[in-house]
């Protein structure tokens, strides 16, 4: 039996709402910086949008990457060089890579997460992210502002906690996943 | 950023290519799920980048300057980390703000934690994270490394 078409539309919306509820309460919000002061809200749009278009290149080439990794990197390739069986080195490539990658770092989200579907650690995932805020190629500026003492300091700290921070995260994960998992 | 962007571009689209090569229908089923999840998180990062635009506008450098600046001791500290992870952009409008705050007379672990916290903690950016990796994930992650941007804070305070 088919439902009727009210219902049919309601569902639909429910399923619009529940996958698009960010793109649509930032619509809302826009609606009401448009209600409040409509220059500074073409502003903020100007500003999106240049911000997007910024990173527009990189993003297509991150998803390529994706791509490729899933089709022809095996799953055994990924978990024997940042799985738990690689061991501590895993770590330390992943602040490497942290460290030296740059732009903003929910550009890689969908990356790591491929890698991590393919049997990479927590940890590693969790590194890459933390040692991310070091930006390398932006020291230079960063004395500018800040001075030697304060911005090798920082830095220096940054990298040094990324691994006990990814190691945290995987516990804490590890030990919320183990609670609830009463599957056969 | 367009040269390195490019640079990137065009290693993978040379992999592809060499892929191709080798395996026609590995290739095209790599593309497929490249343009899959393409489409799938595109309207997402089309809504944290306008909430970028939304934030920067509407809650300005001296607004953040005039919180952070009256906080003292513990509170700026906390003050700083929180404002850091609220806070969204490039670390290069970080930089200027946190040189100004210190120059201002602010205690320097709240101003480092507020850095450390602004390039490493993302509320804005957490519903992205939280529909890529998971919520418990994203909540998880971005809890320790706000305890973590509190720490180096205090100690580069110190330290500096």
């Amino acid at each position: 039996m088919t439902k009727p078409a009210p219902a049919r539309a309601a569902g639909a919306f429910r399923t619009l709402v529940r996958s698009q509820w960010l793109l649509l309460a930032t619509a809302g919000l826009y609606g009401w910086a448009f209600a409040v002061s409509p220059e500074r809200a073409l502003q903020a749009l100007g500003i999106g949008g240049r911000a997007f278009a910024s990173v527009t290149l990189i993003v297509i080439a991150v998803f390529g990457l994706v791509g490729l990794l899933q089709v022809w990197i095996s799953r055994e390739l990924v978990a024997r060089l940042l799985g738990r069986e690689a061991g501590f080195k895993a770590l330390l490539v992943a602040a490497a890579c942290g460290t030296i990658l740059i732009g903003p770092a929910y550009i890689i989200f969908p990356l790591l997460m491929s890698i991590r579907r393919q049997g990479a650690r927590w940890a590693v995932i969790t590194t890459v992210l933390s040692a991310y805020a070091v930006k390398l190629q932006m020291i230079p500026l960063e004395v500018q502002f800040l001075g030697w003492g304060f911005s090798l300091g920082r830095s220096l700290l940054t990298v040094a906690a990324a691994i006990p921070v990814g190691l945290a995260v995987e516990w804490l994960m590890e030990r919320s996943a183990r609670r609830p998992s009463r599957r056969p | 950023m367009i040269a390195v962007s490019l640079t990137y571009l065009i290693l993978i689209g040379g992999a592809y290519l060499a892929c191709a090569r080798a395996d026609r229908g590995k290739t095209l089923q790599s593309l497929k799920i490249a343009g899959g999840s393409l489409v799938k998180l595109v309207p997402l990062l089309v809504a944290i980048f306008a909430l970028i635009g939304l934030f920067q506008v509407f809650v300005p450098a001296p607004l953040i300057e005039r919180q952070l600046g009256a906080a003292s001791g513990w509170a700026a500290l906390l003050t700083g980390g929180l404002l850091g992870a609220v806070a969204i952009g490039p670390p290069l409008a970080a930089f200027p703000l946190a040189g100004s705050l210190l120059d201002s007379g602010a205690w320097p672990p709240a101003v480092a934690a507020f850095i450390v916290s602004w390039v490493s903690v993302g509320v804005v950016t957490l519903p992205f994270e939280a529909e890529v990796f998971g919520a418990r994930y994203a909540l998880t992650r971005n809890a320790v490394s706000f305890l973590a941007a509190l720490l180096i804070g205090l100690l580069v305070g110190m330290l500096s």
